[in-house]
């Protein structure tokens, strides 16, 4: 990390064991982490905490994934951030709504950690450059 | 460290207890403190007591001034001093009357608890740190397995594919040089390097071959179909191979007994090794490869055979009329010819000699009574005859490698106005290797005898078909038959 600041990440998964993968491999990349059980809780800590990138899961309880992209669209307007969204599958209509998404970014289960890792960095790194 | 609810629980601790709790790191900073205010002799004494239990690595116990008493014992992690806490009397600050010297073996014993509970703390953190980076690690290897998957079900693997397939196993494994080496498949060979060791390797497949030689053939390792040199500067036979160690994995593409070739991989990154769960994964890989090379070789020759199958009953169909006889190869042959004038690149060339070989296959299905009447037909059986290109169609339609040269089979029967069977196409409308079939097919039915007629003279033939060039005919490939008629067959005729 160049950055003397280190970028805030905010990860969204029902699932424990992902969520633990996904903030140890971005903690030990430099990142700060913070992480969320469900859609409602990561929206609120979008709000009151600010990330500069969103990991979410798309099947959650309370607030699905896409559901939380749409209500989190417009905030990017004002503040851009990166949001990835990782899927089951990556079908035709999920790719035509992330489209619609301003910084959202698609990848699919199984997924890569160190791909995500590498997702995430090169979004800072294109938006310093 | 995510120690909070330590800190918490000794801050709450000194502030009911007469006793101040530090926790503070092996360099002497003070990670945190249950004090408020230390007068400067008890913090010099704290720091000396830390120093003392980070060199004896056990519990210190230090008396200044003749009436402070510190005490300090040491954290552990992985064996490791990583902290002190620390310990002393607080009631000395705010001179609190009663008893402020402590039996130093009772604070001892609660030191040694507390630390006991911050170490396990601290190794439950590793574990779990160390838990989510092999699950990271599952997490990656399943993600190859889902990407290779897919590319295995397929009936036809390709070079590149395999190609893919090794990009992908180089990128996962983070190694830096990805081979696929097959003597008998060339090609299927596949060999990545990555930038950073540019300029590091001249002759790179000379360099891999000459690893794959170098396998004894009585490694025990083979029976499991893989090879590993951890450290080529202490293995027998590598040692000579490259300046700098390397590591090298090489496993064997094999299925039912039938040897391929290799696959692996080589890393001159000898800070990481090849993990037992990556080897696993690129034995099971090399497995498929194998599997899928072979079934996509069975299907091809299966493909073939059928074709072989049609291309007989068709020959075997016209040789038992002496009129037809060998039409289906001499419109073959006219097509062929036509196809070099017409500059059209192999695989084009491919899908018409198929077309043009088997465009009447579908008079298997037609009464040889109708197909060598020598009067004329009544409606009823022209209705059966004109049914051969979509029988052909049917009869063909289920070999993949025939795809393309399904239409030049359905089609060769339009006419270039429309009139023809079995669509009425007109004009550009008309597969293309159907109109050239078209040519051909008109051409050899001229002039060659038919049951019906007898034979006119290749020249009068042409004239025939120019005449009909633009109503039954695609005038512009009219043209590039007149060519090659004057160039190749006019002789011959």
């Amino acid at each position: 990390m160049t950055e003397t600041q280190a970028k805030k990440i905010l990860v969204i998964d029902d699932e424990a064991h992902i969520r633990l993968v996904v903030e140890i491999k971005l903690k030990n990349r430099g990142y700060q982490v913070i992480t969320a059980k469900n859609g409602q809780e990561g929206l609120e800590l979008i709000y009151s905490q600010k990330p500069d990138a969103v990991v979410t899961d798309i099947n959650m309880p309370l607030l699905e994934g896409d559901e939380l992209c749409r209500l989190i669209d417009k905030l990017k307007k004002k503040r851009p951030f990166l949001t990835v969204v990782i899927t089951a599958r990556i079908s035709p209509q999920e790719q035509a709504w992330v489209r619609e998404m301003r910084d959202t970014q698609l990848m699919e289960k199984p997924f890569s950690p160190s791909k995500l890792v590498k997702c995430i960095d090169d979004y800072f790194e294109r938006q310093s450059s | 460290m995510d120690l909070q609810l330590f800190k918490n629980f000794l801050v709450s601790l000194s502030q009911v207890f007469p006793v101040n709790f530090d926790f503070r790191d092996i360099k002497g900073s003070v990670l945190f403190s249950g004090n408020k205010k230390v007068s400067l002799p008890i913090s010099r004494g704290l720091e000396r007591v830390a120093g003392q239990v980070t060199r004896q690595e056990s519990f210190q116990y230090l008396r200044i001034e003749d009436k402070y008493d510190l005490f300090g014992v040491p954290v552990l992690n992985n064996a490791r001093v990583v902290g002190v806490l620390t310990a002393c009397d607080n009631g000395v600050e705010q001179d609190v009357p009663g008893p402020k010297i402590y039996p130093a073996h009772h604070m001892e014993q609660l030191l040694t608890h507390l630390a006991g509970l911050i170490e396990d703390k601290l190794s439950s953190m590793d574990e779990s740190e160390k838990l989510a980076e092999e699950l990271a690690k599952s997490f990656e290897d399943l993600n190859l397995y889902a990407r290779i998957t897919p590319q295995i079900k397929t009936l036809r693997f390709s070079p590149a594919k395999l190609e893919e397939l090794n990009k992908d196993l180089l990128e996962s494994m983070r190694a830096q040089m990805g081979f696929a080496f097959m003597p008998d498949r060339p090609e299927y060979n596949s060999l990545i390097t990555v930038a950073e060791i540019d300029g590091k390797i001249t002759q790179s497949s000379a360099f891999i071959e000459a690893l794959i030689n170098a396998i004894p053939p009585d490694a025990s390792s083979l029976v499991d179909n893989y090879f590993i040199v951890n450290n080529s500067s202490q293995t027998p036979g590598y040692q000579k191979m490259h300046a700098e160690p390397f590591r090298f994995l090489g496993v064997r593409v094999r299925h039912g007994g039938k040897f391929y070739g290799w696959l692996g991989m080589v890393s001159f990154n000898m800070k990481e090794i090849f993990r037992q769960g990556e080897m696993s994964l690129v034995i099971s890989v090399a497995e498929q490869v194998a599997l899928v090379i072979s079934n996509s070789d069975l299907y091809r020759d299966l493909e073939s055979f059928v074709i072989n199958v049609g291309k007989s009953l068709v020959f075997a169909i016209e040789a038992k009329d002496a009129y037809t006889r060998g039409h289906s190869e001499r419109v073959n042959r006219y097509c062929m010819l036509m196809a070099k004038h017409l500059d059209l690149d192999e695989d084009q060339q491919k899908v018409l000699n198929w077309a043009s070989i088997l465009h009447d296959v579908g008079k298997i299905g037609t009464p040889e009574s109708v197909l060598n009447k020598p009067d004329k037909l009544t409606d009823a059986e022209y209705e059966i005859i004109k049914a051969h290109p979509l029988k052909g169609y049917n009869i063909l339609r289920p070999l993949d490698q025939l795809a393309d040269s399904l239409p030049g089979i359905l089609y060769h029967h339009e006419r270039y106005d429309g009139g023809g069977y079995p669509r009425g196409f007109k004009g550009e409308e008309i597969p293309f290797y159907a109109r050239i079939i078209a040519i051909a097919d008109t051409f050899d039915a001229i002039s060659s005898n038919r049951a019906y007629r007898s034979a006119k003279p290749g020249k009068a033939a042409l004239k025939i078909i120019k005449e009909v060039a633009g109503s039954q005919l695609d005038p512009g490939l009219v043209e590039v038959f007149e060519t090659v008629f004057h160039a190749s067959l006019d002789q011959q005729e």
